[in-house]
């Protein structure tokens, strides 16, 4: 298992996965779940060190993306490749409510959903192999053009032919003067 | 119509090399058929029984000639010297090998077409009026929405693995052509009570196994909102459409189990975060789409053209042909010519490759170069001048293509049936060879009218089998290909579902059960006026039921 | 598709489709892939028939060919015919003559 973040190997991930059941450590980031954050909120703010959140995909975003940018971590999941519901989570969190934390997958990330998910608005990667760095720089590279516009701050086709339509447009406006 | 810049172009090159790439890592290895599949279909691959099926996107049924030599090429270079268009106004490849795939992508590239999207979890190529751009009967020339939600849905990276597929229907006309009630989402183009023009949206139709009518979810929604609104639609239907069963994993099911007031809301709130986002349309973009559908360079004509006229008096085959398959166009000495791929005893929607290039040189000489294909399995010269209509008719006929039979009880739709597809129950070509081979006598077959007849062999009713005034559905039992008929079908503007007649039947029988299903509405039928869907209408199944099967 | 029915004691074959050119292929007494039925291995009992599609699904984890499947056929003819219909199209290809007249 590789964890890679903005296309570069973290070698120790930061925050400590704490079971529900087990007793949270004094000090340190730490992962929750989301059934765990429902029931400890304050204890889980008071600890004063960074808390990450691993949300079920089935939740609506909805209900849960005001508090969103109360963490530092937000872990989606995709126990297929072929359940694609945190692309949609993913977007709301990141273009919705504004959060700006670390966003990562984790499942069953393949190398051919990086793009998709890199433009929803994922920056980490769980991803099970060891040339995950190959692998996403690879998928980074798949597309030279977008033609959807997300919160990834790509500039869509349509807006990129707009643009060049303008320029023109002033440019022989400019001439005809 | 549509021409690729240099961004369309990258993309889908860049969309080869990485489906070579794919298929490359596949074939080492690397890759399990598992995580391939989904790749494969993405890019229109199946694994049928024979062979692998490339799924080409005619996106919205519009082809140049020099797509369709395009096609024709590919069809000898890695098939067997045809290909088959389907009820998606698509065209498969029967016999492909995954070794070649990457070839054949990159050939259909050279000719600015692709297969992305044609199959998978996702937003497929959207359909239209294949008379759009031309019908007199419409608002506005649809295909300028289709294109821009190609250009939305191409590589949408939060809507590529959603619980199931989902296919949008254009219509610009009152006269609903492109089905847009059986679809997951149908638009429907009409003006408002300011005059503006805009889109009703449906939602949840489909065919399948659980058939619905969409319900509409929007009256009147501004051309400029439209992504934002498709975006709003898919996010939910993304979200909370089911994924613990595949047959329940359609948007129709996620809209009947909530009811199409929840399913309202849940968009509306949706559309009301977005709709001042990134995805409202400007004028000016539209407008920069628009602008390549503009009409091509139409003659001033009047009057009745001297050659039309003397042809349809003297050449009786001529007159067969142009009252059958000619529409009326918007520009005045013009038509819009169907051609057949239906004659009787042919396998419906084949085209040979000589036949594509034929069509391909009658189009630039008499079409402008464009050629549509229809949700009916055949082809169409987009506009003719009426002055050139006994030359067409003359071309198509020496390519065995001026069957006079649109519309007709010998036009059927029939989905590849057993003989090709992995998931089908029972055959479908034959059926439909064996029964239009039953209306081949022209007068007979004009005297019956319209009479639409669609066949599917599985649940999946790639042949719309449930909106054919006449469906037949192809099941299994023990072994042996069974056929179930539905009665009273229809996909126009007032679309329904057909009635089971009762129980199924073997080949044999089901193929006597539609003549006798005929001669039971030419039996009944108030005048030669009343087609066969107004007669059942009018009278009910039990005729028919009793006809089928108590006198049998 | 239709069902395929419950295997016991009856002769039967493995069939699968090549990977490289999605021919439908029978695995032959040798463990090799042929196109012609006429060269499958036929077993006539569940435990040799498992034991045939063991060997199969290990040829389809080496990427030879996919989805690998037993279907019963009928043994006392030559060469062997598939009981199922479907199978039957596979193994002699579509019934219809589908190239259009040209």
């Amino acid at each position: 298992m590789s964890l890679l973040k903005h296309g570069r190997l973290v070698g120790e991930d930061a925050f400590q996965p704490v079971a529900d059941d087990a007793a949270l450590p004094a000090s340190g980031a730490v992962l929750v779940t989301y059934a765990r954050w429902q029931v400890e909120r304050e204890q889980l703010t008071g600890r004063n060190a960074p808390l990450g959140i691993l949300l079920p995909n089935n939740l609506d975003v909805l209900d849960f993306g005001a508090e969103a940018e109360r963490f530092d971590l937000i872990v989606l999941q995709f126990p297929k490749f072929s359940d694609g519901r945190a692309y949609s989570q993913a977007r709301l969190l990141r273009e919705r409510f504004g959060y700006r934390g670390e966003l990562r997958a984790t499942g069953h990330v393949l190398q051919d959903q990086l793009w998709h998910m890199q433009r929803s608005g994922f920056d980490a990667f769980e991803i099970p192999r060891a040339d995950a760095v190959e692998a996403f720089a690879k998928a980074s590279r798949t597309f030279s053009h977008v033609y959807q516009p997300t919160g990834d701050g790509r500039v869509s086709v349509l807006k990129q032919r707009l643009a060049a339509h303008n320029n023109k447009n002033g440019r022989s406006q400019e001439a005809a003067e | 119509m549509y021409q690729y810049d240099e961004i369309d172009q990258t993309m889908v090159e860049e969309r080869v090399a990485q489906f070579r790439d794919q298929v490359a890592r596949r074939l080492t290895g690397e890759i399990s058929e598992d995580e391939f599949k989904p790749l494969r279909l993405q890019n229109g691959l199946y694994l049928q029984l024979h062979a692998y099926m490339l799924r080409i996107a005619i996106p919205y049924g519009t082809l140049s000639s020099r797509q369709l030599r395009g096609l024709a090429q590919i069809g000898c270079t890695y098939d067997r010297g045809w290909g088959h268009f389907t009820t998606r106004q698509n065209l498969q490849y029967n016999w492909i090998k995954l070794e070649d795939a990457p070839a054949a992508l990159a050939d259909l590239a050279k000719v600015q077409m692709h297969a992305i999207q044609t199959s998978g979890n996702c937003i497929r190529n959207t359909t239209t009026d294949q008379f759009a751009g031309a019908a007199h009967d419409e608002i506005e020339d649809p295909r300028v929405w289709c294109e821009i939600i190609r250009q939305w849905s191409t590589f949408h990276p939060e809507f590529s693995f959603l619980p199931r597929k989902f296919k949008i229907a254009v219509t610009g006309s009152p006269n609903d052509r492109a089905a847009v009630r059986v679809h997951d989402i149908g638009l429907r183009m009409h003006k408002n009570d300011a005059g503006e023009i805009g889109f009703e949206v449906i939602v949840g139709g489909g065919l399948g196994r659980t058939p619905f009518i969409g319900k509409t979810i929007r009256d009147f929604l501004p051309k400029q909102d439209l992504l934002s609104y498709l975006e709003a639609i898919l996010r939910v239907y993304n979200q909370f459409g089911r994924r613990d069963n595949l047959f329940k994993a359609r948007i129709k099911i996620l809209v009947h189990e909530i009811g199409i007031e929840t399913m309202r809301e849940k968009v509306e709130a949706e559309f009301a975060a977005s709709k001042h986002g990134a995805l409202k349309l400007p004028q000016e973009a539209i407008d920069q789409i628009a602008v390549q559908f503009a009409p091509p360079a139409f003659e001033t004509l009047s009057g009745i053209s001297a050659e039309y006229a003397n042809a349809f008096r003297t050449d009786f085959e001529f007159g067969l042909w142009a009252r059958r398959n000619t529409f009326k166009h918007k520009q005045p000495g013009y038509s819009i010519v169907t051609i057949s791929l239906k004659k009787e005893g042919a396998p419906p929607g084949d085209a040979s490759a000589e036949q594509m290039n034929a069509v391909a040189d009658i189009a630039d000489r008499y079409s402008f170069g464009e050629i549509r294909v229809t949700h009916e399995q055949n082809l169409v010269l987009p506009h003719v001048k009426h002055s050139d209509l006994p030359a067409v008719f003359k071309a198509l006929k020496a390519w065995d293509l001026a069957t006079p039979n649109v519309g007709l009880a010998s036009d059927i739709i029939a989905c590849p049936g057993l003989d090709y597809c992995a998931l089908a129950n029972a055959r479908s070509i034959p059926i439909a060879q064996q029964i239009a081979l039953r209306f081949k006598n022209w007068e007979r077959a004009h005297d019956i009218g319209e009479l639409k007849i669609k066949i599917s062999g599985c649940i999946n009713a790639c042949g719309h089998h449930h909106v054919g005034h006449i469906g037949i559905l192809g099941v299994d039992k023990a072994g042996e290909e069974f056929y179930q008929i539905t009665l009273g079908g229809s996909a126009d503007d007032q679309a329904a579902l057909g009635d089971l007649i009762g129980p199924s039947l073997n080949t044999h029988d089901a193929v006597d059960a539609i003549d006798t299903l005929v001669e039971t509405y030419l039996r009944l039928r108030k005048s030669s006026d009343e087609r066969f869907l107004d007669t059942y209408r009018r009278i009910g199944i039990a005729p028919f039921k009793e006809a089928v099967y108590v006198s049998a | 598709m239709a069902k395929a029915p419950k295997l016991n004691s009856q002769p039967q074959i493995v069939t699968a489709n090549d990977l490289r050119s999605g021919d439908t292929v029978y695995l032959t007494v040798t463990g090799g892939w042929t196109r012609r039925i006429a060269e499958a291995a036929v077993v006539a009992n569940v435990e040799a028939g498992a034991a045939l599609l063991a060997e199969a699904e290990a040829q389809a984890k080496q990427n030879i060919v996919v989805a690998p499947y037993l279907i019963p056929v009928d043994a006392s003819v030559t060469p062997p015919k598939p009981i199922q219909y479907r199978e039957v199209l596979r193994a002699e290809g579509p019934s219809t003559e589908t190239r259009p007249a040209a």
